[in-house]
């Protein structure tokens, strides 16, 4: 798997017209032929293509992504010190923690909201409630989320001004007490988490609605009401779990999704998580960042199934004995 | 059978309010150049960020330009994207998921990890990385989105036939002597016809989405061709003074991709015969 991620993304950056130097000197209106020729001894860009797809991949291996083509060189991924002891943070380093803190709590409200929302819908399946539900989820998978980040910009951020319009922090932030910092960074976060989890909120509140209905017509749901209990314990305890065991997956399934969104919303809000970086690096054609980003990025999605495909044999028994037994 | 079918699918309110959603925007989008008030490149200094009006219904945007035409002309843009960008992806889709489930095998184990593959790259990333080292042009965003998109259908025909293939007809017709060709081109594609329309309508939705995105980040149509996506790129930059210049494309998108749900679920749930019944 991680090779193919790794070719493929190796090979995009060869799709690229001309040499990637001439970006390089674009940076550098005094690069001279000669520079440019070092460059590309630098890059391997002399070699044939499979060895330097080999180089390549030998580097990806120790998890270095070589440094950035922006006059500040920072490294692309992980902090290094130089012989000074100097340490400069890697720039994935410093914009992943924002994008996953965002994306996670995103993620718990969506499931906080859809779960209950889709228990309603099954209950009240073709009744008044479920349609307004159905109705609201079409309208959520429709919407495109940057527009929506628009309107409350314009509505709660330009209108009314109750809150901020971008950033994670105010310009303040320094001066703040620790309450102060905590109600600004809040207030930071509110539109950028709860825009994209409420596009989200469609797909999972769907998903939860259908399993609960299949669920429900099975044969131990009719003996627990037969044997007369009652209905909540019926729907919390025995249905509600077994509907949630497929969550699990596609909430791994959606990672990719999650990380791609990130793009816009974080341009939209001017955060400097993975999206605005990947964003920033593609439109100056910083190469390595941009290989860097695509390669944690698809990392991340397999470490997100994995942790999936774990957490639903934790979940499921029967799927535990299955793993025991082989 | 499938004149029976298509009837079904009129009756289906869902289908039948998403089609008509999408017959109208069609409409006027074709008709934009019969229709629209102004000329959707003409500049015009004297008019900057006037407010909807009657001479402007959406208002006109920073360089003066009607909004209203510019919606009608980029409209045509963003459905044309959506639809060949789909196009590509339903092709691809088709062709490698026939031949992963017909010949099964190493070929099936290779487009598979493909699949996976693809799968597992964040596609918006994907997109913008092939976007930037191309030109962002036209042709070249329904390229992209077109083969960043196919895994879906792929999956889709490929389970089609692995289980259409153990179908008595088909054994029968392969006990016959039929060719490879005849029996995928008659009795495989055919029957997984209704699966691949509903997909890919669906598809059509996520395209178009998908192209009002990158075109609103600036790497999709470039100005000053009109498209949903970057006439909202200018409501970001004027969003403190022209409002209109947001909210009307939006909805236009917003609109134009939840006809297409409407139509998709619609069609699901009318030529599916497992959801059919019970609703």
């Amino acid at each position: 798997m991680l090779i193919g991620i790794s070719l493929i993304s190796f090979f995009i950056m060869h799709l690229a017209p001309g040499d990637i130097t001439n970006n390089e000197a674009a940076f550098n209106p005094k690069a001279s032929e000669e520079s440019r020729e070092q460059l590309r001894k630098l890059y391997n860009l002399d070699k044939p293509v499979i060895v330097q797809y080999g180089l390549w991949l030998q580097r990806m291996v120790k998890l270095d992504f070589g440094n950035s083509f922006k006059p500040h060189q920072k490294p692309v991924f992980w902090q290094t010190t130089d012989k000074d002891g100097n340490v400069t943070k890697g720039m994935i380093q410093e914009a992943l923690p924002i994008t996953l803190m965002i994306n996670i709590l995103g993620l718990m409200i969506t499931l906080i909201l859809a779960i209950p929302l889709g228990v309603i819908a099954a209950r009240n399946y073709q009744g008044w409630k479920d349609r307004s539900i159905t109705l609201f989820n079409f309208i959520g998978f429709s919407i495109p989320g940057f527009w929506l980040s628009l309107l409350l910009m314009y509505w709660l951020g330009v209108v009314n001004n109750w809150l901020p319009i971008s950033g994670l922090h105010s310009l303040n932030y320094e001066n703040l007490s620790t309450w102060g910092k905590f109600t600004d960074s809040l207030s930071h976060l509110i539109m950028p988490v709860l825009i994209p989890s409420v596009t989200g909120l469609a797909g999972i509140t769907l998903f939860v609605k259908n399993g609960m209905l299949d669920v429900l017509n099975q044969d131990f749901i009719t003996t627990a009401r037969a044997k007369g209990l009652n209905e909540r314990k019926v729907i919390y305890t025995h249905a509600l779990r077994n509907a949630l065991l497929p969550l699990i997956t596609i909430i791994g399934l959606s990672i990719p999704g999650l990380i791609g969104g990130s793009v816009i919303a974080e341009t939209i809000f001017a955060i400097d998580g993975m999206g605005k970086l990947f964003f920033d690096s593609v439109t100056s054609r910083d190469f390595p960042v941009i290989m860097g980003i695509l390669t944690i990025g698809s990392a991340l999605t397999l470490v997100g199934n994995l942790i999936a495909d774990v957490a639903y044999a934790w979940a499921d028994p029967r799927v535990r004995r299955g793993v025991v037994r082989n | 059978m499938q004149r029976h079918l298509f009837k079904k699918a009129l009756s289906n309110p869902l289908a039948m309010a998403g089609f008509i959603i999408i017959l109208s925007v069609f409409l006027l989008a074709m008709l934009a150049p019969i229709i629209a008030p102004y000329d959707p490149d003409d500049i015009n200094v004297k008019a900057i960020l006037l407010e909807p009006s009657m001479q402007h219904w959406m208002g006109t945007d920073g360089l003066g330009r009607d909004v209203l035409s510019r919606m009608l002309f980029g409209g045509q843009i963003s459905l044309l994207v959506g639809l060949v960008a789909v196009g590509i992806s339903t092709a691809i889709g088709i062709v490698l998921g026939a031949l992963s489930g017909y010949y099964r095998g190493w070929v099936d184990t290779l487009i598979m990890r493909l699949v996976d593959v693809m799968l597992s790259i964040p596609s918006f990333f994907l997109i913008l990385a092939v976007i930037a080292f191309l030109e962002p042009s036209i042709i070249n965003i329904m390229i992209v989105i077109g083969l960043t998109s196919w895994m879906g259908v792929t999956r889709l025909v490929r389970a089609e036939f692995l289980s259409l293939s153990e179908r008595e007809f088909v054994q029968a017709s392969r006990t016959l002597g039929a060719k490879d060709m005849r029996l995928i081109f008659t009795h495989l594609l055919p029957n997984s016809l209704t699966p691949i329309i509903v997909s890919s309508v669906l598809g059509v939705a996520s395209a178009v989405l998908m192209e009002s995105g990158l075109s609103f980040l600036g790497l999709g149509v470039q100005a000053p061709q009109a498209s949903w996506g970057n006439i909202l790129t200018d409501g970001k930059e004027y969003i403190q003074f022209a409002w209109w210049l947001s909210l009307y494309p939006g909805m236009a998108i917003l609109i134009t991709v939840l006809g297409y749900n409407l139509l998709g679920e619609g069609l699901r749930d009318a030529l599916d015969p497992r959801s059919g019944s019970n609703k």
